[in-house]
């Protein structure tokens, strides 16, 4: 099947550089401590932080940090057939620890010893790059909640078909059995939190694939800057300041 | 006490932003240093304010911080002054639940203990807990320090610290007579407590 059409085109129109439109929203569930949706084109993730608060489980307080804590499900409505089983499955325990892992390493655990942060990610629409809109959710939610962190992690998928790299695999290109490299990083310490892929690439092209996810990380980080700006300035403008 | 000069810029920070150099600016809250290039970057998202030192500290670097948007409950530390409500008494200690540290109220509830040796200053062996407090008295108390892994510890072994209010048996507010005794207004009995001078 063809991917990339003799012009340049994608599937869904797009050219093979080129993201898919971003929204997101923060604030949007009152009772947890930070709360946020993302979308990626069609891909719709919410995501809520509750924390820091005190560890429920005693046998698992860490002295010296805080735990963090991660649950990631798919909503039964999220893909074309309904779920069966939208938690406890293998890919949905295998991406929750992917993202507490890479969450982990930005948020500056040292200064809230023996509490914990629980991050629930739920995927309301899935098109593909479910994994890097629900870093991308988290991230939001962690800095709405007032989590201090190093920086933001933002992530994203990239691909190789048809000889082409492209930027952001939605759900067909996803499927159609190519490469996809997810990349997590921290954009302005420069640094790598999430590297994963599935299907084999030569090295040459691997390193042009994975510039091309860095590239995409970059503009999300913009995006997500601006939206964490405009929020505070709302609130600042609803408290007479 | 000298004023701090404060200065608050329109600066709007986001995590991972730099403040400055960690030769020029030290990081205070909502800030860190990345030891590995000597950096500081803002943790939190929110307006950067800028806080002179003390006049008489030989750091002469102003501290950077970030005021986020989003309030924590408070959290107890040691030598922290705290309201709590007494749960459960014993022959040796008191269980309190800590309602406040200082004059913010917490979000969810901290577990204290007084243990014997530490409601007062004075003949602390010969202590009785129940004339000490009873369950659904309001104590002024004093962290100790952070406890073991189910309670912070607590201690009312000062003048200024004790029983705040208490109900009696009858179900009014006692009125404190002197700082073992506090006196129901209905019945006119008094009770016996660690009251607070």
């Amino acid at each position: 099947m063809e991917y990339v059409s003799p012009e340049g085109l994608r599937i869904d129109g797009r050219r093979p550089m080129e993201m898919r439109k971003l929204q997101a929203e923060i604030g949007v569930v009152a009772k947890a401590d930070g709360s946020a949706v993302f979308e990626m084109g069609n891909t719709k993730v919410i995501a809520a932080v509750y924390g820091p608060r005190e560890v429920q489980n005693r046998s698992q307080q860490l002295s010296d940090q805080a735990l963090v804590r991660c649950e990631y499900s798919m909503a039964n409505f999220s893909t074309g057939d309904r779920m069966r089983k939208p938690k406890g499955d293998r890919r949905s325990t295998e991406i929750s620890l992917v993202i507490r892992q890479t969450m982990e390493a930005c948020i500056l655990t040292q200064l809230m010893p023996r509490s914990q942060i629980d991050i629930y990610v739920q995927v309301l629409q899935a098109d593909g790059g479910t994994r890097s809109a629900c870093i991308n959710a988290a991230t939001l939610a962690l800095a709405d909640a007032g989590i201090p962190m190093r920086d933001f992690v933002t992530s994203c998928s990239a691909g190789y078909l048809n000889s082409t790299p492209l930027l952001d695999l939605n759900y067909v290109e996803d499927s159609a059995g190519g490469p996809d490299v997810t990349v997590g990083i921290l954009p302005k310490l420069d640094k790598v939190t999430l590297l994963q892929m599935d299907a084999k690439l030569p090295l040459d092209i691997f390193e042009n694939v994975m510039q091309l996810a860095v590239e995409g990380c970059k503009a999300i980080a913009d995006y997500i800057r601006e939206v964490l700006s405009e929020n505070t300035k709302q609130l600042e403008y609803r408290r007479g300041l | 006490m000298g004023e701090t000069v404060v200065e608050e810029s329109e600066e709007l920070a986001t995590p991972g932003d730099v403040l400055g150099r960690a030769a020029e600016v030290k990081p205070g809250r909502g800030a860190y240093l990345a030891s590995h290039n000597n950096l500081v970057y803002a943790s939190l998202t929110g307006r950067v304010r800028t806080v002179a030192p003390p006049p008489g500290s030989p750091d002469k670097r102003p501290t950077v911080e970030v005021i986020g948007h989003k309030a924590h409950g408070a959290v107890p530390e040691p030598g922290s002054v705290v309201i709590a409500r007494v749960t459960k008494v014993l022959s040796r200690m008191a269980s309190a639940d800590i309602l406040c540290v200082g004059p913010k109220s917490v979000r969810e509830k901290f577990t204290g203990i007084i243990r014997q040796q530490d409601v007062r200053a004075t003949e602390i062996d010969k202590v009785d807990m129940h004339s000490s407090f009873l369950p659904g008295d309001i104590v002024r108390a004093i962290v100790l320090s952070l406890g073991d892994a189910r309670a912070y510890y607590l201690s009312t072994a000062k003048n200024e610290l004790g029983v705040v209010s208490a109900e009696s048996t009858a179900g009014a507010t006692m009125v404190p007579v002197s700082w073992t005794e506090m006196q129901c207004p209905l019945t006119g009995q008094n009770e016996k407590r660690k009251e607070l001078n």
